[in-house]
């Protein structure tokens, strides 16, 4: 089996088409803990993580990290047993616990990683911060505008490492997509679309009804934001990077159209982010129809990237061989003898074109894991996390990328809920990008 | 059953009927690299639709040449 550290090594390697590693890094300064500087400095040291909420998500980290050389697992923390008990099948030499307070009280841990239902990332991570842990937070951010913003002035304040869960940032055919838009081989953006659809009732099975709310969260309005911070937060901040911007207005509509089942989390959202410069960006999602599935599609004048999909293609495709054209022309004006319409009349269907993959050994995946996919990100992401845990040193970029997405997010979700066109609010906003 | 006999002649015309075929789309590949502004490797790289047109046009010649032998010898019986 291909470790984590094994990828890690080529990981600029393989992503690095900017001519340089250095110019690499300029782009994605998240990527600096891939540096071999800083991998060399790092040699032998150990980050010494607590994994706070073993249920899926944790073990999808837990298998991970178990797979990263400067990973150790010291601690593990959960107030339900049975995912408790899992997790330590894996870690045996962790220590288990049910209070996150006495984690962040243990001396031997160095670094907290929070896969915990959303509404309690903030509390956590801005305790754990005080405490004077690294924190590595699922995306969202959190629950609420207040407590995002809340985790990110914490953040600069205690000087601590921040992860969000945002891990494109970490995935090759994300990094090479955008590097793509920033050097404009698509031309100027002028379009973002999001979409991410399913056909399940994304019910979780419940072993007795007292436990409904707390393993079923994600459909309860105290606990969760529904489709926007479970799904949109991943694909928002494709936004945000793409046009170093942030959206100047918000409208949307949201609906519980086809799963009427209790829940309290619309199952079918559509949202719409206005830019200073006109462009605008949608996220729509279904949960009771699957065919579209989901991507991130980035259109431009010259061209348009699919990037769930790794590909990309040009509005205008290489002509035929001139043979071929002036075959084509012969045969027309011998046989199209019966003209009916103008040019207009040309159906305008979607391109049959295949496109061009944006990375070699593309690795995709179709979004229906609730989970985690290989090769999204997500290993690299932890493993920089165990690198800073190890330095000390906030990375550059991701807590701000990751803050605008989480909050770009809920401000859709406002939208909807209030049925209003919602200016983005000043005091959300931080100094990054188009602001001061 | 009788033999069809091809000469050496006539292998020699058909020889020189298929050069000229081979000529003229080698020559409509140079006018469509012209007119349409495309790559000049095209004159090597779009071998096989210059042969397939020879091939179409020497298919035509043929053509052509057994319609005018057959009307000729239709004539030539009706004049006897």
């Amino acid at each position: 089996m291909e470790t984590t550290e094994i990828g890690r090594r080529d990981f600029l390697k393989t992503v690095g088409a900017l001519g340089s590693s250095g110019l690499l890094l300029t782009a994605f300064p998240w990527l600096q803990s891939f540096a071999a500087d800083n991998q060399k400095a790092l040699k032998g040291e150990k980050a010494k993580l607590a994994i706070i909420g073993t249920g899926s998500r944790g073990m999808y980290h837990i298998n991970n990290l178990l797979n990263t050389r400067q990973a150790d697992i010291v601690a593990l923390c959960d107030i339900y047993k049975p995912h408790l008990d899992q997790a330590a099948a894996l870690c045996p030499k962790a220590k288990k616990y049910s209070d996150y307070r006495e984690v962040l009280a243990s001396p031997d841990v160095q670094g907290i990683i929070i896969a915990c239902p959303l509404h309690e990332h903030a509390p956590i991570a801005i305790a754990g911060m005080k405490a004077g842990k690294h924190v590595f937070s699922e995306k969202s951010m959190a629950r609420t505008l207040d407590q995002c913003k809340e985790m990110y002035d914490v953040y600069k304040q205690t000087g601590q490492v921040l992860y969000i869960g945002q891990q494109r940032l970490f995935d090759k055919k994300y990094i090479k997509a955008l590097e793509m838009v920033h050097n404009g081989t698509i031309g100027e953006v002028v379009g973002l679309r999001n979409f991410w659809f399913r056909n399940n009732d994304w019910r979780r099975p419940v072993p007795e009804p007292s436990l409904e709310r707390q393993i079923n969260w994600r459909l309860y309005k105290e606990y969760s934001g529904g489709l926007m911070t479970e799904l949109a937060t991943h694909q928002l901040q494709i936004g945000t990077w793409a046009l170093k911007s942030i959206p100047d207005y918000i409208m949307g509509s949201g609906d519980i159209t086809f799963w009427k089942d209790g829940r309290e989390v619309y199952d079918n959202v559509n949202v719409i982010y206005h830019y200073p410069n006109g462009v605008k960006m949608t996220f729509e999602s279904i949960i009771s129809n699957k065919k579209y599935g989901m991507d991130e599609q980035i259109l431009g004048h010259k061209g348009t990237l699919e990037l769930a999909k790794g590909k990309y293609f040009f509005e205008e495709v290489k002509p035929a061989p001139g043979i071929q054209q002036l075959i084509n022309q012969i045969e027309h004006k011998v046989f199209d003898q019966v003209s009916f319409a103008g040019p207009s009349w040309v159906p305008e269907t979607a391109s049959e074109d295949n496109g061009e993959f944006i990375v070699d050994k593309v690795k995709t995946h179709d979004g229906s894991n609730t989970t985690g996919a290989a090769g999204d990100g997500s290993e690299e992401l932890v493993a920089s996390f165990c690198d800073s845990v190890i330095t000390g040193k906030p990375i550059p970029v991701l807590v701000e990328e990751a803050y605008y997405s989480s909050v770009l997010a809920l401000l859709g979700l406002k939208a909807m809920e209030e049925r209003s066109i919602i200016e983005f609010p000043e005091e959300y906003k931080i100094p990054y990008l188009n602001h001061a | 059953m009788k033999d069809i006999v091809f000469t050496v002649k006539r292998q020699r015309t058909e020889l020189i009927v298929f050069g000229v075929c081979l000529l003229v789309s080698f020559l409509m590949n140079v006018y469509a690299i012209v007119t349409f502004n495309t790559e000049w490797k095209e004159l090597y790289t779009q071998l096989l639709w210059v042969l397939a047109i020879a091939v179409f046009l020497y298919a035509v010649s043929v053509g052509i040449r057994l319609i005018y032998t057959g009307v000729r010898s239709v004539l030539k019986s009706n004049k006897k």
